[in-house]
């Protein structure tokens, strides 16, 4: 089968200089705009055998673009991305989340909302690798980081043939389109972990992905549950393009948020219950937004339409900052409600 | 999709998704499939405005199905 994947290639520049190399992979349109790291073949083959990995091993099957991902294919966009070979195994996983039918890649890299890919790795992994979960979370700085999230990206666009303006159709798009991944702090945590709520153990690794149409920072010095009514507010904005369907939300709770939430004693699920009861919008103020059809009716007044109405469906993960107390609301995708969150995939070492 | 099961399709879209539908026909190794297009944008057109949107579209889609994509 002719893959639409197979546009990308171990780079061969006629010139040996670097600046030239880099303009190499410029006028072939392999670049996010950035400068990327010219993908020869020692480069490549090294990324592979970090990850056990044969170049040709399919890792990913992506229908919608008629196009199959190998190893090759991912080894080379991980080299221009600029990641060091450890990191290929997470890299991998979190190609495979890519495909996984729940997350609707076509629908989360072609719309109009542009979302962010935001890449979670969970378990050991993430502090051997030096994967940030602290301070500037969702900033610049650590390489791994900012490079496993841009290997995403260079796929989507090297690989998959997301050319924005073409079949990347965002109107905004997101500073996040950039690079996205942050890892969840278990050690500074009021539960168990993210992928140990998934049924994974505590010592194995784990990728998950999340598409963020919008991401709003909370900045709460209140008690837990005013806290809380903070966070629904935010999940039940009324330009949130996800109110309406219900699509489920994700909130990265901070250092000192999570901390508030245990002295609480509150479990999980009494949390959850609390911030979906309080994404409530009056039927009224929909209409005045224009997001309901047809005039203000009696009644609309005290009518609520909810953003969330299912609790268990809220992801809560901590990350960021042990000091401060703003945490990021990412409210639902999309106006399909199941779509724009993955599995959550084991990563092989 | 259903031109593959054999059934007779006709793609509508509205005329600012052109190069998106034609990329995508390529991808599938579809390159010239034919699209019929509406003037953007529709989510915001109101009943009437839509019947008469769709109104507009049935001679075209009637010609393409008796065409087929086949030329």
């Amino acid at each position: 089968m002719s893959s639409a994947a197979d546009g990308i290639a171990v780079a061969q520049p006629a010139s040996s200089g670097v600046s030239a190399q880099i303009e190499y992979c410029y006028a072939r349109g392999w670049t996010d705009g950035l400068p990327v790291i010219p993908a020869t073949r020692p480069l490549v083959d090294a990324m592979l055998a970090a990850a056990r990995l044969d170049g040709g091993t399919v890792l990913a099957e992506m229908p919608s673009r008629n196009a199959r991902l190998t190893a090759e294919h991912v080894a080379i966009n991980a080299v221009m991305a600029g990641c060091r070979p450890e990191y290929m195994p997470v890299v991998a996983a979190a190609v495979k989340a890519l495909a996984t039918p729940e997350f609707a890649l076509h629908h989360v890299a072609s719309g109009l909302s542009g979302s962010t890919i935001v890449v979670l790795v969970n378990g050991p992994i993430a502090k051997r690798l030096g994967i940030n979960a602290t301070n500037n979370v969702f900033g610049p700085g650590p390489r791994a980081n900012a490079t496993i999230g841009r290997t995403l990206r260079l796929l989507l666009l090297n690989c998959l043939c997301y050319t924005p303006g073409v079949s990347d159709r965002a109107t905004m798009g997101t500073p996040g389109k950039y690079t996205c991944c942050i890892a969840e702090n278990e050690e500074n945590h009021p539960w168990e972990p993210w992928h140990v709520e998934r049924g994974f153990a505590p010592g194995q690794s784990t990728v998950t992905l999340v598409a963020a149409s919008s991401m709003l920072q909370v900045w709460n010095y209140g008690t837990h549950e005013e806290l809380l009514y903070a966070i629904g507010d935010a999940l039940s904005f009324l330009g949130s393009i996800a109110i309406l369907d219900q699509s489920p939300g994700a909130v990265v709770l901070c250092g000192e948020h999570a901390e508030c939430l245990r002295e609480s004693g509150w479990s999980k699920r009494q949390i959850r219950e609390f911030v979906v009861a309080h994404t409530g919008r009056r039927i009224a103020d929909l209409k005045r937004a224009g997001r309901m059809d047809r005039e203000i009716a009696d009644g609309d007044g005290s009518g609520m339409h909810y953003a969330m109405d299912t609790p268990e469906e809220l992801m809560l993960v901590c990350a960021g900052s042990a000091t401060g107390r703003l945490s990021m609301v990412m409210p639902g995708f999309s106006m399909e409600k199941k779509a724009g969150r993955s599995r959550t995939i084991l990563i092989e070492e | 999709m259903l031109e593959k099961a054999g059934i007779p399709a006709v793609p509508v879209i509205t005329s600012v998704f052109e190069a998106t539908a034609n990329e995508m026909a390529r991808l599938w190794g579809l390159a010239g499939f034919r699209f019929i297009m509406m003037p953007h944008p529709l989510a915001n057109l109101a009943p009437e405005a839509l019947d008469e949107r769709a109104g507009a579209l049935v001679g075209p889609v009637v010609t393409l199905l008796r065409r087929g994509q086949v030329a």
